[in-house]
């Protein structure tokens, strides 16, 4: 075999045909971005979309293949975003002789300490590059903590007591920001470096190509993961754990596992999220929109699936900018009577969960049921017996 | 009696009734119901346009609260738990479906708040109802009338499920849904009656908790955990031990962070949503089953059976 040839069934091996479509859709979204830049709306809506792709995703994992009905999101996120907002620029601070203690958080000095770090952050760019991926591994490392730390408790009890523990310890965590000033700077909110400000007036768009290249990878990861002996190991617990058991299978473990890798992949988002805007606080991350929301994508992209998870945010993240941005050309009657039409975005939550539940209840690309084995190997192992059967 | 026990009996009783109302639906649809929360905070904005607009004492806008949440439930019952139940839904689509339904009530809460605003020119998103309350022997009233309520409504309850044939047909029903059908029991009107009372408690609970706490449209929204704590407390089986774990989780609540910040200082207030949660969190890894699992008369008899040989 050529070189050549092991090159091409490698690349058919690494890019399987369930990506190609996601890959030239993304291309093509990349292209029309590079060429209509400049108009905010639409990078808002990207970027919207890329983060909440890779934290749907990360419910998937932990929801649609393993089970853990994940009602507490937000606390994955809310570890991921405090990370990057408390620690990277603090460390920066200590080695430029800033204030870098419980004062880095205090109103009074944040504003002032942290152009200090973007002007040194602009002048450099293996410290950009350093700071931004040394963020995501602080994100990552805290999301990881923290869903170790939740499944402690929670994870030998049965689905719904799980799901309203989890959803009590991500309201805890939101509140645990709020107030203690010194982490994020409590309810006032905090200002965090940016390591994209080397881009000057390319800024956003640099950081929605980097969101996107972030949420494909995930993409391709959940989908290894999936067809591992791992996510097998995860679809069984959730069809049924007893008899995942009894084959051998730790379901504890594997639930933690899952849990953690999921929570890594959620604070990730977080952190990106929280360096895009620039600014950290806590009670930026409500549950409404970090965990109910992503919930509603999953449901109406169909649950267990990855790329229907993919079809669902980017459906309802545009239906939900739109109804922010056309609020008032659209629902200008409800103004008449002082209603802010901004509520609406809560209406269309709730109809499409309800909507997917009672008519659509395996959301629009249903999970397929894949073999154990590939189907080459599969048809291989029929031929043989065929085969068999004729002599 | 301490301004903190006032507001804590108060909050509790508010607790006791959704914790309740959360119990009373489980039991018998199996449904964790998330749409307390806005019935809850409906529940609340009934009275406090009551009290706005016609002027008066909270309470006499009591029993409008109650059907109301009650037209809440059935709503929910007719278009939605209803359609689930008879696909014997998992009890994971079962929450999630209400979780989208306390959605929707959220959106109509806000609308409805800002309609208040525009029309009556009312501030209705920052709201202290114990403003509107009596005196009564030298106390809040509500910290007396509250509780009452509260236990009254326990006793009803208790009543309609033992000496009643439609109660006792529905404890048939939560024991053993196939045989109760077999004897000819309509589980239909059952699982309806479950949405109209717990519906009803919702209601009244968030309009009771309002008079201890700020109301505002996500009131429910951040009270929920707490309601659940209440009801997993309880041990979600029985409507008796969700009542109790309600109250539990609001008296302990209050009584913490009393004594807490008397130790060191006010700022434990900002924590206070720790204490029902290392509570409920100890019950379920303790005690899985709640106060109801807790094997009380073993516990006495061993007790008692060792005195008794220590005396003989």
């Amino acid at each position: 075999m050529t070189t050549e040839n092991g090159l091409k069934s490698n690349l058919k091996e690494f890019i399987t045909r369930k990506e190609v479509p996601v890959i030239v859709i993304i291309l093509a979204l990349l292209t029309y971005l590079l060429t209509s830049r400049g108009v905010p709306i639409i990078l808002t809506i990207f970027i919207d979309f890329a983060v909440f792709a890779i934290i749907t995703m990360s419910l998937n994992l932990e929801t649609g293949y393993a089970g853990v009905p994940q009602f507490g999101r937000v606390a994955a996120v809310i570890a991921g975003a405090f990370a990057v907002g408390a620690i990277p620029g603090r460390i920066l601070a200590r080695f430029m002789d800033l204030p870098y203690g419980l004062d880095y958080a205090s109103d009074t000095i944040n504003f002032r300490v942290v152009p200090e770090i973007n002007a040194l952050l602009a002048s450099s760019w293996l410290l950009s590059i350093g700071f931004l991926l040394f963020s995501l591994v602080i994100a990552a490392i805290a999301g990881a903590a923290i869903g170790w730390l939740i499944s402690r408790p929670a994870i030998r009890l049965k689905e719904a007591y799980l799901g309203i523990s989890l959803l009590a310890f991500g309201d805890f965590l939101m509140w645990v920001g709020h107030n203690w000033s010194g982490m994020v700077g409590g309810s006032v909110p905090i200002y965090v470096p940016d390591p994209f400000r080397i881009f000057a007036v390319d800024r956003f768009t640099v950081i929605v190509l980097v969101i996107f290249v972030a949420a494909f990878m995930v993409f391709i990861y959940m989908n290894r993961l999936a067809r591992s002996p791992f996510g097998r190991s995860m679809r069984m617990i959730r069809d049924n754990d007893v008899s995942a058991a009894a084959a051998g299978i730790d379901v504890v473990k594997v639930r933690t596992q899952s849990l953690v890798i999921g929570s890594a992949v959620a604070a990730i988002a977080g952190g990106l999220y929280v360096i895009y805007t620039g600014t950290c606080t806590a009670f930026g991350f409500q549950k409404l929109t970090w965990t109910f929301w992503p919930w509603a994508f999953m449901m109406l992209g169909g649950i267990g699936s990855t790329f229907g998870v993919l079809l669902g945010v980017f459906l309802l993240s545009i239906l939900r900018s739109m109804i922010v941005i056309f609020r008032y050309q659209w629902f200008g009657f409800l103004l008449e009577i002082g209603i802010d039409p901004l509520w609406l975005e809560f209406t269309l939550l709730g109809v499409v969960i309800i909507g997917v539940i009672l008519f659509m209840p395996h959301g629009l690309v249903p999970e397929k049921i894949e073999p154990m084995l590939p189907r080459r190997n599969v048809r291989r192992v029929l031929e043989r017996k065929n085969l068999a059967g004729e002599k | 009696m301490a301004p903190w026990l006032a507001s804590g009996l108060i909050y509790s009783s508010g607790l006791a009734l959704t914790a309740g109302s959360i119990t009373m639906i489980y039991i018998t649809t199996r449904t964790f119901n998330f749409a307390v929360a806005s019935m809850a905070t409906f529940g609340f904005y009934i009275s406090y346009t009551g009290v706005e607009l016609y002027g008066g004492a909270p309470y006499q806008y009591y029993p409008f609260v109650f059907l109301f949440g009650s037209f809440l439930g059935i709503i929910c019952y007719f278009g939605l738990n209803r359609h689930l139940l008879r696909r014997k839904a998992a009890e994971i689509t079962l929450m999630m479906s209400t979780l989208g339904y306390d959605l929707l009530l959220l959106s109509f809460i806000q609308m409805y708040a800002d309609f208040l605003t525009h029309t009556y020119r009312l501030f209705p998103r920052r709201v202290t109802m114990n403003v509107y309350d009596f005196e009564l022997f030298g106390i809040r009233a509500a910290a007396i009338i509250l509780p009452l309520i509260a236990i009254a409504i326990l006793i009803i309850l208790h009543i309609f499920l033992t000496r009643t044939k439609f109660g006792v047909a529905m404890r048939a029903t939560i024991e053993n849904p196939v045989l109760s059908g077999a004897s000819g029991i309509n589980s239909d009107s059952v699982y309806l009656v479950a949405w109209v009372i717990g519906g009803g408690m919702a209601a009244l609970g968030g309009s009771f908790m309002a008079m201890a706490m700020t109301g505002t449209p996500v009131m429910g929204m951040y009270t929920i955990p707490l309601m659940f704590a209440g009801a997993i407390l309880g041990g979600l089986g029985s409507l008796y031990g969700g009542m109790l774990g309600g109250f539990l989780i609001g008296i302990t609540e209050y009584a913490g962070v009393f004594t807490l910040s008397q130790q060191f200082g006010p700022w434990v207030q900002g924590y206070r949503m720790a204490i029902p949660l290392i509570l409920m969190a100890a019950t379920l890894i303790l005690f899985p089953r709640g106060l109801a699992g807790i094997p009380l008369g073993k516990l006495v008899g061993k007790l008692t059976a060792t005195k008794r040989g220590e005396n003989t």
